[in-house]
């Protein structure tokens, strides 16, 4: 047999192998997949969650969140006519969801530290104020008398029938 | 002014400067609600459809809103039932789920969405109701918030 010949059979082989395969599937996303990325989400808001309550801004966690479902739904929707996008949709929301889980406890932080300023803040302006409004109270009589004194010391006092 | 009125005077001040001092630290929501609602086509308060086809899906708004005082995860879910399906501000109703939209809003944020319904059963009198639940991440789940809406349709088969 010729080298061209070989060459032949080697590509019909080819051709009738790829026709035998038939189209190539990927297989839809089961409802465990899909629970797990939703699983994840829910882990992932939990921890937001308790990153605003330590304080922090956590509008940009929201946002990823919104987009981390909006993939999940989907997903879902999807599944049927494009399942191989189906589970790339799900992969992606699951990472987004990790992402979340690992930015929310800095966010907490910042948050917690942020919140102790401004309650510091707060509980020594009060404290300044009242210390103020104690002093006044007490020393402001006294303190009223002298400064009128010291701006009216070159005042000469006449009788008004002198 | 006599030395009485001064000291009441120094006293009305101090407290309502230190009222502004510790207001940042304060509380903000005293009343945390949720909010839900169904728009029609145009997204306002009316215009609803009475009537459907089978598997014909027709397009109605919702509209969550969230005063809770922190970031809540809704779930909005649309029964189809009928006039005997109970439900209530304590009980959902036990009805077969047609559509379901998640969405996490922060406090004093609202969102309106749409929802492409579809009803697979004819009939007079059904009941589409829409509820509202919230993710406890204290228990895992999902829990009903004790507000819902309903909408009475016509379903025909063709």
């Amino acid at each position: 047999m010729s080298r061209s010949a070989g060459l032949l059979c080697l590509v019909l082989v080819l051709i009738a192998l790829g026709l035998c395969a038939g189209p190539v599937t990927a297989a839809a996303v089961t409802p465990t997949q899909v629970s797990s990325a939703t699983g994840a989400i829910q882990s992932a808001f939990a921890s937001t969650l308790s990153a605003e309550k330590s304080g922090g801004n956590t509008s940009s966690l929201v946002a990823q969140l919104n987009a981390a479902i909006q993939l999940v739904q989907k997903a879902e929707s999807e599944n049927a006519t494009e399942p191989a996008q189906a589970a790339a949709d799900l992969q992606n929301a699951t990472a987004i969801a990790q992402s979340v889980m690992a930015e929310s406890p800095s966010v907490g932080q910042a948050g917690s530290a942020a919140r102790q300023t401004t309650e510091a803040t707060s509980v020594g302006a009060a404290s300044v104020i009242i210390l103020v409004a104690a002093l006044t109270y007490i020393f402001g009589g006294r303190a009223y008398r002298m400064a009128w004194l010291r701006t009216h010391r070159d005042y000469v006092v006449r009788p008004a029938n002198g | 002014m006599d030395k009485e009125t001064a000291a009441i005077a120094l006293v009305l001040i101090t407290v309502l400067a230190v009222f502004a001092a510790v207001e940042p630290i304060l509380p903000a929501n005293n009343q945390p609600f949720s909010e839900l609602g169904v728009l029609g086509p145009s997204q306002t308060i009316g215009g609803y459809p009475t009537s459907a086809v089978t598997g014909h899906p027709f397009l109605l708004y919702g509209y969550i809103g969230d005063h809770e005082g922190l970031s809540s995860f809704y779930q909005l879910l649309v029964k189809a039932g009928n006039q005997t399906t109970q439900v209530s501000n304590s009980t959902s109703a036990q009805a077969p789920v047609i559509f379901s939209y998640s969405h996490v809003l922060e406090n004093n944020q609202t969102t309106t969405f749409p929802m492409n319904l579809t009803v697979s059963s004819s009939g007079t009198n059904v009941r589409l109701i829409f509820e509202l639940w919230s993710y406890d991440t204290a228990n895992s789940s999902y829990v009903y918030t004790g507000l819902w809406n309903q909408l009475f349709l016509n379903v025909t088969s063709h």
